[in-house]
């Protein structure tokens, strides 16, 4: 959906196998992120690391989010899904 | 392990005096509670408006508030469930684990009840307990540097017309068809035939958790920090709009 000047809403809501419900909201601008939330049922420890990762994600490309996304769960203990899954749905998000 | 056997009380002062007691705590502390008005929390990383629908909230006199633990929304009906927090100190032996394993530690004390109330119940993961397959209980937890704070409701009875109008889905038709099929999965003491009262599941949680943690019960009121402590976080948080709206 497009809002003028190039940037874009996005949205996905994606159901983990086995696991959790990730909801992503993504305001991008030709393929770099202005802001992305990662809503959902599942459990991150701790609780605020997930605004710390939004945070980090604004002014990246998907390429740059997945790596960021996969270098910052490995420090975080996640339930209901995976870095894969945050990045699926995030990729998602982007193209939809 | 102090009890406080904490009665009915609406959703912003639940949540604000686990928070509190988490805070504050000097060893375990087991609390149960029921909610009223009946509420709907939702998990911490969830929106309220995608999750809930506010105007039927409103319109029936139900509570809203958003929980500092993660997990999906959840409808705590007034006489439907008898809601339990455990708090561990930092260093408790249950509680050093990782999430997933402490999960397992404390919903076994569910499973403890359970089995005193005369029901074998198991732990199915990530937080949840089951009946024969069916969920009775769902819990959540957060690990702060004050300790761990788990908390999770025990289900006796039912009512998904109400769950389910005021839980946000797709369309109608799905609407239908999830109170349609909910008792595939999910139960209640009622529905499994267990006919006890608030106090014997109040009762056989306390044992339970007592049982699982190797403490001793030593039944407690909230202590006047506890509960000053929760008024603040009642206006900063739980009862504040931004708190709730946050995502």
């Amino acid at each position: 959906m497009g809002t003028g000047n190039g940037t874009s809403e996005g949205r996905a809501d994606y159901k983990v196998p086995r696991g959790k419900l990730i909801r992503v909201r993504v305001v991008h601008n030709n393929g770099i992120i202005e802001s992305v939330r990662f809503n959902g049922d599942f459990f991150m420890h701790p609780e605020e690391a997930m605004e710390e990762l939004e945070d980090m994600l604004a002014g990246k490309d998907i390429e740059e989010a997945c790596t960021i996304i996969d270098d910052f769960l490995r420090n975080v203990e996640v339930a209901g899904g995976s870095a894969e899954d945050f990045k699926k749905a995030l990729k998602m998000a982007m193209n939809g | 392990m102090r009890v406080i056997r904490d009665g009915y009380h609406p959703a912003a002062y639940n949540m604000a005096l686990d928070e509190a007691i988490l805070r504050l705590n000097e060893g375990a502390v087991f609390r149960t509670y029921s909610w009223e008005p009946s509420a709907v929390s939702i998990g911490y990383f969830q929106s309220i408006e995608e999750e809930v629908d506010l105007n039927a909230a409103e319109r029936m006199g139900v509570d809203v508030v958003r929980r500092i633990t993660g997990g999906g929304a959840v409808f705590h009906d007034r006489d439907g469930e008898v809601t339990y927090s455990i708090v561990l100190p930092p260093g408790h032996p249950a509680g050093k684990r990782s999430a997933a394993e402490s999960y397992e530690v404390l919903c076994g004390g569910i499973v403890k009840a359970l089995d005193i109330l005369g029901l074998k119940a198991e732990f199915a993961g990530i937080n949840d307990v089951v009946v024969n397959g069916k969920k009775i209980s769902g819990s959540a937890q957060t690990r702060k540097k004050w300790g761990i704070l788990q908390h999770g409701t025990l289900l006796y009875d039912l009512r998904p017309e109400v769950m389910f109008s005021l839980l946000r889905v797709p369309n109608e038709k799905i609407r239908d068809k999830m109170i349609s099929n909910i008792y595939e999965r999910v139960t209640s003491m009622r529905h499994l035939g267990l006919d006890v009262s608030r106090k014997d599941v109040e009762d056989a949680l306390v044992n339970g958790f007592s049982d699982v943690l190797g403490e001793e019960v030593e039944d407690s009121e909230p202590a006047e920090e506890e509960l000053a402590l929760a008024e603040r976080l009642m206006r900063e948080r739980y009862g504040n709009r931004e708190w709730n709206f946050r995502r």
